[in-house]
């Protein structure tokens, strides 16, 4: 393979430049995220409205108590929501306060008829054999999915009344809810114990979800641009008079270069984006990603961009429109993901068998080696490690050889997709 | 300048180019002629190091071509393209950089040559504003810019308008006069007989024809004297046949019949002659039976010569039978 590094170089440049002025480039930069900023506000802050919301709602409690366990219950239900979702900022988390009034019936058809005029929000009839059996019912005039709220309260408030009396004020709070000042202390890189933060748990599961996914997007980014490049070329039949002033070994090396910078170039600037918007929140929690990570996720990334990108590039070769190599590219984009379908399995054991199956298959190595390297309790022994960037290495490197073939022989097919013995003999080809 | 020996290239089995053999003289224009599927573009690929010959040897000035000079040659394909989202000098500048001139340079020579096609004004417009006859002029440009010394245009005459041949032909021979060396690939063959040198046909892969255009057509003129005379006697030596045309008399001679001997014939028996010329075969007709004769459609001889004679003859400057 004679390269020219200039040419690759002039071609890696235009490529780059070509793709970084697009508006759609800035579009995947700045819309990407703000959409799904935008997305996951629109799910989660109706959710904690509508809850707060239901809770606003819920002004009287019914009560038909046949038990007569009930008799000195306490008039009023008092607590508190929290209605915002400053839960990753330094802000203190706002919390709405709620009272519900107690209201006794003797009989449940009074009762009914004072939820159907809503006199009453719910309706809580209490049989007479409850202590023995537990069974009680509820009524409502409708529900939703959030009716669990509702729920929750009541329950405490039958806790609360069943034990008034009995027991000390302490304990019912207690017997309510016994967990509630419970701290978890776990072991620190120090090696002594410190409370757990409830924040740093969450960013257990998000750092690796987020390396990860910078992982698999920069990777299918830089895979799908190169595809959409060689597709629009060949399909435009611009590459046969270039092909004469440079070979297909320097075209496909600038275009691995050009493109790839442009899907870095995107992540980097996720990065940035994330760790200006999330930064303080992460240092408050202490979470720290080791250089070594880093590095290795930047050789995975190296890799597997590689390794996709050759098998990109042999499709947009082999195939007559964008269209069509859309259609081949599916099943790789896919492969490249399935680790975050096993997502959960992979951070709760890092070190097991399906992890280490699916951070040493070459596809999947790059996606499923950084989601166990940034687990929170990984131990990856480095033999592994080695193996997984070993056959990712060496698979890259002919996935590259194959498709710098393929893309030889199919740049200059028209209008034939080639059949499966073809597209073999091209790759064995010389 | 150009030197291709004994060029082999097949596939599955079949060969496409079958040890074709010919040379392209320094600042000449030379036509590559053919049938549609004779081997033309494998030819033209392989001289452009797109494909590798399976044997024989294609060297640029004693260098096998590719490698340290695929910048001396441009090419120009049947079927061509341009980026279209970017604006014109920069399409065009692009091509310059990658033969090895400077960005500035490049951006520079790319104004001057749309200046030259008269497309100034529109070098920041993106290639997609161009009309198609436009984008054809600039693909043009992107064959000559970077000043290659061997330029390969694959029927770069189609779809451009009158006054556009016009300034392509003029363009050719500018470059000509330049010293750059031009291999045409096309099917207009009035073209090549006003704008070439020497051609070579081929057709299944095979050589046909070879050699300079002018002793191409007088070897495929028909043997035969067309004149205007006051009138003919019965019989006169050395002619087989006479036919009236057009009020004009076509003398069809024996193959031995040498025209200056009939003329004088026809001036010993007192024939008053007002007008004569000898017959001469458009390039097309010769392409046409040629084309048969590879074929076996044609009656008359059959058979592609050798491709040795061909060589021979050609190298010489005459024509290949």
């Amino acid at each position: 393979m004679s390269l020219s590094w200039s040419k690759a170089f002039t071609i890696a440049q235009r490529e780059y430049l070509t793709t970084v002025r697009r508006k759609a480039f800035l579009f995947t930069v700045f819309g990407t995220p703000a959409l799904y900023a935008i997305l996951m506000t629109l799910m989660i802050k109706p959710q904690v409205s509508e809850r707060a919301h239901q809770m606003r709602n819920f002004r009287v409690l019914g009560v038909v108590d046949s038990s007569g366990a009930f008799a000195a219950a306490e008039p009023e239900i008092r607590g508190a929501i929290a209605t915002d979702l400053s839960m990753l900022s330094r802000a203190a988390v706002k919390a709405e306060s709620y009272r519900v009034e107690v209201r006794s019936f003797p009989e449940q058809t009074e009762a009914e008829r004072a939820l159907r005029a809503k006199e009453i929000t719910q309706l809580l009839v209490i049989p007479a054999d409850y202590l023995e059996t537990g069974q009680l019912r509820r009524y409502a005039l409708s529900t939703n999915i959030f009716s669990s709220v509702d729920e929750r309260t009541v329950s405490g408030w039958l806790v609360r009344s069943l034990l008034k009396s009995r027991v000390d004020s302490l304990r019912i709070e207690r017997v309510a809810r016994p967990a509630r000042g419970m701290t978890l202390y776990t072991l620190n890189p120090q090696g002594g114990f410190e409370p757990h933060d409830e924040r740093r748990e969450l960013f257990d599961f998000l750092l690796p979800f987020a390396l990860g996914m910078l992982m698999g997007l920069s990777i299918v980014i830089g895979g799908q641009y190169l595809m959409q490049g060689v597709s629009e070329e060949k399909e435009s039949r611009i590459l046969e008079s270039m092909l004469c002033t440079v070979n297909a070994e320097e075209l496909l090396a600038g275009k691995l270069f050009g493109l790839g910078a442009a899907g870095l170039t995107i992540v980097l600037a996720w990065i940035v984006m994330g760790a200006a918007l999330a930064g303080p929140a992460l240092a408050m929690a202490q979470v720290q990603v080791s250089p070594a990570l880093l590095a290795l996720a930047v050789v995975y990334f190296l890799l597997g961009y590689l390794f996709y990108g050759g098998i990109m590039t042999g499709i947009g070769a082999i195939t007559n429109n964008m269209r069509e190599a859309q259609q081949f590219s599916f099943l790789f984009t896919f492969m490249n993901f399935i680790p975050f379908y096993m997502m959960t399995s992979i951070l709760g054991r890092p070190d097991s068998g399906l992890a280490l199956g699916l951070s040493l298959f070459p596809p999947m190595a790059p996606v499923a080696m950084v989601l166990r390297l940034s687990a929170p309790s990984a131990t990856v022994p480095p033999w592994q490690i080695a193996l997984s960037l070993a056959l990712l290495a060496g698979t890259a490197w002919l996935v590259l050889i194959g498709s710098a073939r393929l893309f030889r022989t199919g740049l200059l097919m028209y209008g034939k997709s080639p059949t499966l013995p073809e597209i073999l003999r091209w790759v064995r080809e010389r | 300048m150009l030197e291709v020996r004994e060029v082999v290239k097949s596939y599955d089995g079949r060969a496409v180019v079958n040890r074709v053999s010919f040379e392209v003289r320094p600042g000449e224009i030379f036509a590559l002629l053919g049938p549609n599927g004779a081997g033309k573009t494998t030819l033209i690929r392989m001289i452009t190091d797109i494909l590798k010959p399976d044997s024989g040897q294609i060297t640029l000035e004693g260098r096998p071509v590719g490698g340290g000079h695929k910048h001396e040659i441009s090419y120009l394909p049947e079927e061509r393209g341009l980026y279209r989202r970017v604006p014109v000098v920069e399409a065009l500048a692009y091509y310059g950089r990658l033969r090895g001139i400077a960005a500035r340079t490049a951006r520079d020579e790319a104004m001057a040559l749309l200046e030259r096609v008269g497309l100034k004004d529109w070098a920041t417009k993106q290639v997609q504003a161009l009309s198609k006859g436009m984008q054809q002029k600039v693909q043009l440009c992107t064959a000559l810019i970077g000043s290659p010394r061997l330029m390969i245009l694959d029927e770069p005459f189609t779809g451009l308008d009158p006054l556009n041949v016009q300034l392509l032909e003029e363009v050719l021979r500018e470059r000509r006069a330049a010293g750059v060396t031009v291999l045409l690939s096309t099917h207009q063959m009035n073209k090549v007989e006003e704008q070439c040198d020497r051609a070579l046909m081929i057709n299944r892969g095979h050589m046909v024809l070879y050699g300079a255009v002018r002793d191409l057509k007088r070897q495929y003129a028909d043997h035969a004297l067309t004149l205007r005379a006051s009138r003919l006697p019965a019989q006169v030596p050395g002619v087989r046949e006479v036919e009236a045309v057009n009020g004009e008399l076509k003398l069809t001679l024996e193959p031995d019949a040498r025209p200056r001997d009939v003329l004088k014939a026809l001036v010993d028996q007192d024939v008053e002659i007002e007008s004569f010329s000898h017959s001469a075969m458009p390039l097309e007709d010769i392409f046409i039976k040629v084309v048969r004769e590879g074929l076996g459609l044609d009656h008359g001889q059959s058979g592609p010569p050798t491709a040795d004679a061909l060589v021979e003859a050609g190298a010489a400057g005459g024509r290949g039978r």
